[in-house]
């Protein structure tokens, strides 16, 4: 699972220490075993990755030492990639709308109206799905949207006759990725609206504003920094998400991240694969480093 | 809009929105542990009886049995991994200035930013070419799981262990030192003791996330070394029937333990 880093309790800078020289030698012995650790299982790893993707694969005998933007120009010129590029990416915005729209009642609805006895439990409801797995989310969906599973079997009682196929559709995957990803909505647009000042909506809606004004310009401006955060944490995810594609998408649906998987352990095509992974990755950064710049610079003065 | 506001339409209809979604969100895990007891084979609703059966099956079934017993073992072995990596370094963030602090914070935090597709196909490529260049296997043993899971692991562990450092009142610490306690010494008396939630708490998250772990993995397991998750997706891709419910419903009960214990070492909502 790809946790969120952005809705995470930021790590703060503790008091000054005292004695800050003998503390000064022992810092970087403290962090050392546990950095060295990261650096050399994750970060020279990204950076031999990305000197590989600038090799030439050469069929049979893994690839060829090379300095070569080709993997990348073949990336973007090669249709089939193409449209994967394509399918990922609307794939990804209308899970993520749908999650928005879907995601922001609960959020009001547990910020604003559940009581305090509800409230934790309902908050429980949303969280301890995201870390059930997404093997066992997809399973269940798989059962629920089968030909003769809940859905279909709703569909048939409602409207005798007529049979829906649901599996290995776009739509299919839609509902799988809106499930995973819901949770991180709402808990981001939530903890933003719990820190809204409320006293706003109250002048407001004391002054006469009717509520869906209210909600529009009182509401929603002020929980923008969320939504926006929040919607850019579960397009991130959409674009990363393997399970979802691969079980509810089936064979016909090509998504990046099961292709990056595809062209590097199956195909062995290291250098192309690495490419895609590095693609993926940019557009993963890029995203999630302009929304913090955004919600940063531009909200800052209405959040306080 | 409590008792005082009359209830109107449109409030019951927010409300009604809002209960959907959240049974959407929750109602699949309700099903598929529903469904781990069907009679039938084939799953269709409503049942035409119960069973236990599945689970039997599913405890039979070397590819479940042995991903487990291998998931279980990663998700321990990369846990303590993560504490021993993570407390010493939460230590170094959370109680010493030095220059590069903010560096060291954001690498050891890299791992969850990193998408795991991507971490996990550069794993693999290093662990194969530091193969080919030396002849040492690493991926597809046991030992490329345990480095990629306590990787995962550690940005959970530092990010609780600091949170509960941060916490602990500085001047019991001071006082301790005062008192003639080495550092060391004062850590294991003092700090430590008062940090225990938080360390049960990254324990059992760091558990968690290594178990239900499947991107990383994908590219690591090996035969007879498939974690639970991976066993899963294998079935999947071409079977469905209610020992994959069975499964799933043992996985969903043993991560609600470990989450419920650490709900009550510290607030789980707090976490996120």
């Amino acid at each position: 699972m790809q946790a969120p880093a952005d809705i995470a309790p930021p790590v703060v800078a503790g008091h000054q220490p005292r004695r800050r020289r003998t503390h000064r030698s022992l810092a970087p012995l403290l962090a050392g075993p546990g950095v060295l650790f990261v650096v050399v299982f994750l970060l020279l790893p990204l950076g031999l990755m990305l000197r590989y993707s600038l090799n030439r694969f050469v069929p049979g005998e893994l690839m060829e030492v090379a300095l070569t933007a080709g993997n990348y120009v073949r990336f973007l010129h090669d249709p089939f990639y193409q449209s994967v590029l394509w399918t990922t990416l609307w794939i990804s915005a209308v899970s993520t709308a749908t999650c928005a729209i879907a995601g922001f009642p609960v959020a009001f609805y547990l910020a604003r109206t559940a009581g305090p006895r509800l409230k934790p439990v309902l908050m429980m409801a949303v969280v301890l799905p995201l870390l059930m797995g997404n093997s066992v989310r997809t399973a269940a969906w798989m059962v629920l949207l089968g030909s003769h599973g809940v859905i279909a079997g709703i569909v048939g009682w409602i409207v005798p006759g007529v049979r829906i196929e649901l599996m290995y559709t776009p739509a299919a995957v839609v509902i799988g990725l809106v499930s995973v990803l819901l949770p991180f909505m709402i808990i981001t647009v939530q903890s933003t609206l719990e820190n809204a000042d409320r006293s706003v909506e109250e002048a407001a809606a004391s002054l006469g504003a009717p509520p869906y004004r209210v909600l529009f310009r009182i509401v929603l401006p002020l929980c923008l920094p969320g939504l926006l955060a929040g919607i850019v944490l579960c397009f991130v995810l959409a674009m990363n998400a393997y399970a979802t594609p691969v079980l509810l998408g089936g064979p016909q649906m090509h998504m990046m991240a099961p292709t990056v998987y595809e062209q590097i352990a199956k195909a062995m095509n290291w250098p192309f694969g690495a490419a895609l992974a590095f693609i993926l990755m940019a557009v993963t950064l890029v995203l999630t480093v302009a929304s913090n710049v955004l919600v940063q610079r531009r909200f800052r003065k209405w959040t306080g | 809009m409590d008792g005082v506001t009359a209830v109107t339409f449109q409030s019951l209809l927010y409300r009604f929105s809002a209960w959907l979604v959240l049974a959407f969100v929750v109602g699949p895990l309700v099903v598929i542990v529903w469904v781990a007891f069907f009679a039938n084979a084939i799953i269709a609703f409503p049942p035409s009886g119960y069973t236990l059966g599945w689970f039997v099956r599913a405890w039979q079934s070397d590819a479940f049995r042995e991903g487990f017993l291998l998931s279980l073992k990663v998700g321990i072995v990369a846990s303590i991994a993560s504490l021993l990596l993570g407390i010493p370094a939460s230590v170094a963030i959370s109680r010493h200035a030095f220059p590069g602090r903010e560096a060291i914070s954001t690498i050891l935090l890299a791992p969850i930013v990193v998408p795991g597709i991507v971490g996990g196909a550069a794993l693999y490529i290093a662990l194969l070419a530091f193969e080919l260049a030396t002849g040492i296997q690493i991926a597809g043993t046991i030992w490329g799981l345990l480095v990629a899971h306590t990787l995962i692991a550690i940005p959970w562990t530092v990010r609780l262990v600091t949170a509960s450092l941060l916490r602990v009142n500085r001047s019991i610490e001071e006082a301790a030192v005062n008192l003639g306690a080495t550092p060391l010494v004062a850590f294991r008396r003092v700090t430590l003791p008062a940090i225990r939630p938080g360390l049960v708490a990254a324990v059992l998250l760091s558990f968690v996330v290594s178990f239900i772990d499947l991107e990383k993995s994908l590219f690591l397991v090996g035969p007879g070394q498939t974690t639970l998750p991976i066993a899963i997706l294998n079935y999947l891709e071409w079977n469905l029937d209610p020992t994959i419910a069975a499964v799933a419903t043992v996985q969903i009960g043993l991560i609600a333990v470990a989450l419920w214990l650490a709900d009550r070492a510290v607030g789980l909502t707090r976490i996120f």
